[in-house]
């Protein structure tokens, strides 16, 4: 139903959440880092952007930064692993930025699915 | 000489006084015998003035040579007293130093310990979250697509209970490791710089000399022990990158929000800092190393020689402080590090 731009740096969590998504009859465009990320953006407008928030090369923080004013209109659900790596001083700082939501992994997929059904409804709603 | 007649004016007085005594009493003897015995006297009467100066010095020399020997005996004591005192003093000070330095470093040890564990329970946590979520993922869409009343409908339930006994598990390590977080207090990077390094200066080799420039008192708000083992871990390093020689310096600077500095940091706060360098004259880095060398676990020393585990602690640590730390290096040449800490300002302070 949705465009999900799904960007996430451990291969096994994106192979799964995509799965996971397309599951759920969502169309999923995958990158496994920021700048990947970036470049799919120029040719695509998902109406959701998943990503991870620690990651390599480009931190989805900056991410979220640097595409909240591109892409008004997408939504962004922010996930983390926890841990040192990502101090839940993270996941605020990315709601902050424009995230509409965050999770920590492992995190509840029918919760996610969930959040991504109420995202998709609100903005039908907002557009009609 | 005006010192030795000050402490033997007495003996000296004696043995003067002592001849002329002696002189005298030989003298006043010389005519007693003189009047008993005149034929022998008329002989010795010849020598007799010079016997009596004799017989009178000697006496005198005797009894002046007997007080100062007594004298100096007994200064002598009194010198060895004091200097027994001197020496229990002194050994009762340095114990109570080496005392107070063990339980310096058995804090520092328990909390780099502590430190490590919560490390590497905060390393290992984001990766095992990330494979507890692909396992829990891909159980629960395999389950979707088995019969409900199946074997292996009922085992892939099994197997999500395990992950969840797994997520409990790595909450719990989290929590045991952010349960040793310190309390903060505001603490004078200056004189706190200053008391770490006079107290590694004695572990030091004799040949690397380690130097502060002290600057404008700079407080930040963290955790003194931390702080220390910080230094403590930096300077380490650098001493281990020398052989035996060398220079390490450590730079204290308060830096303002506009300064040039903080632009090598994107995602670091504008505000004042603390700039705290230490820079040593060792081997340097190459690169490579310099990328990893805050990963837990990371060293480039022989096994048994080091944990890899005291950057990656250094790491966490400023982290923690809300600061930030970056290193430059080149080989043969030495190392920098540069810690940020934010400058604690109390807010009824003002501006």
């Amino acid at each position: 139903m949705a465009e999900i731009l799904l960007v996430e740096d451990d291969e096994l969590v994106r192979d799964m959440l995509s799965q996971v998504l397309q599951r759920a009859s969502h169309k999923v465009f995958s990158a496994a880092n920021g700048e990947e990320a970036t470049d799919l953006l120029k040719t695509h407008t998902p109406d959701i952007m998943l990503t991870d928030i620690i990651m390599p090369k480009k931190s989805g923080i900056a991410l979220i930064s640097e595409v909240r004013n591109k892409h008004p209109q997408m939504e962004i659900i922010a996930i983390s692993g926890g841990g040192r790596l990502d101090p839940i001083g993270y996941l605020d700082l990315s709601e902050s930025l424009g995230a509409s939501i965050s999770f920590t992994k492992p995190i509840d997929n029918t919760a996610l699915l969930m959040a991504i059904d109420l995202l998709l409804s609100n903005k039908q709603n907002a557009v009609h | 000489m005006n010192r030795h007649i000050k402490q033997y004016w007495l003996p000296i007085l004696i043995a003067i006084i002592g001849i002329c005594l002696s002189v005298l009493l030989a003298y006043n003897a010389l005519q007693l015998i003189k009047t008993a015995m005149p034929s022998l006297i008329i002989q010795l009467e010849a020598l007799l003035p010079w016997l009596s100066l004799l017989f009178g010095v000697t006496i005198s020399v005797l009894l002046a040579v007997a007080i100062i020997a007594i004298q100096l005996a007994r200064e002598r004591a009194v010198t060895l007293d004091q200097a027994r005192e001197y020496l229990k003093n002194e050994v009762a000070e340095r114990l109570q130093t080496e005392e107070s330095k063990q339980k310096l470093e058995k804090a520092l040890a328990q909390g780099q310990k502590l430190q490590a564990v919560g490390t590497l329970a905060g390393g290992i946590a984001h990766d095992f979250n990330n494979l507890l979520y692909a396992i829990k993922g891909y159980i629960e869409m395999t389950r979707e697509d088995v019969q409900k009343e199946s074997i292996a409908y009922k085992n892939l339930g099994r197997v999500l209970e395990a992950t969840d006994r797994g997520e409990e598990l790595v909450s719990r390590i989290l929590a045991f490791s952010r349960r040793h977080h310190p309390e903060l207090k505001s603490i004078e990077l200056n004189s706190t710089l200053e008391a770490i390094l006079e107290l590694l200066r004695p572990s030091i080799p004799t040949h690397v000399t380690l130097h502060f420039e002290h600057s404008k008192p700079c407080i930040v708000l963290g955790n003194q022990t931390q702080i220390h083992q910080v230094i403590v871990n930096i300077i380490n390093n650098a001493v281990d990158a020398m052989n035996g020689e060398g220079n390490i310096t450590v730079r204290l600077k308060p830096i303002t929000a506009n300064n040039p500095l903080l632009k090598q940091f994107p995602h670091i706060p504008i505000q004042n800092y603390c700039k705290i360098e230490i820079s040593d004259t060792g081997s340097g880095m190459d690169p490579q190393t310099v990328e990893r060398i805050f990963e837990p676990f990371y060293t480039t020393k022989e096994v048994g020689k080091g944990t890899g585990l005291g950057l990656s602690i250094v790491h966490t640590i400023i982290k923690d402080h809300h600061g930030e730390i970056s290193v430059t290096s080149q080989l043969g040449h030495g190392t920098t590090f540069i810690l940020l800490l934010p400058e604690y300002v109390r807010q009824n302070e003002g501006e």
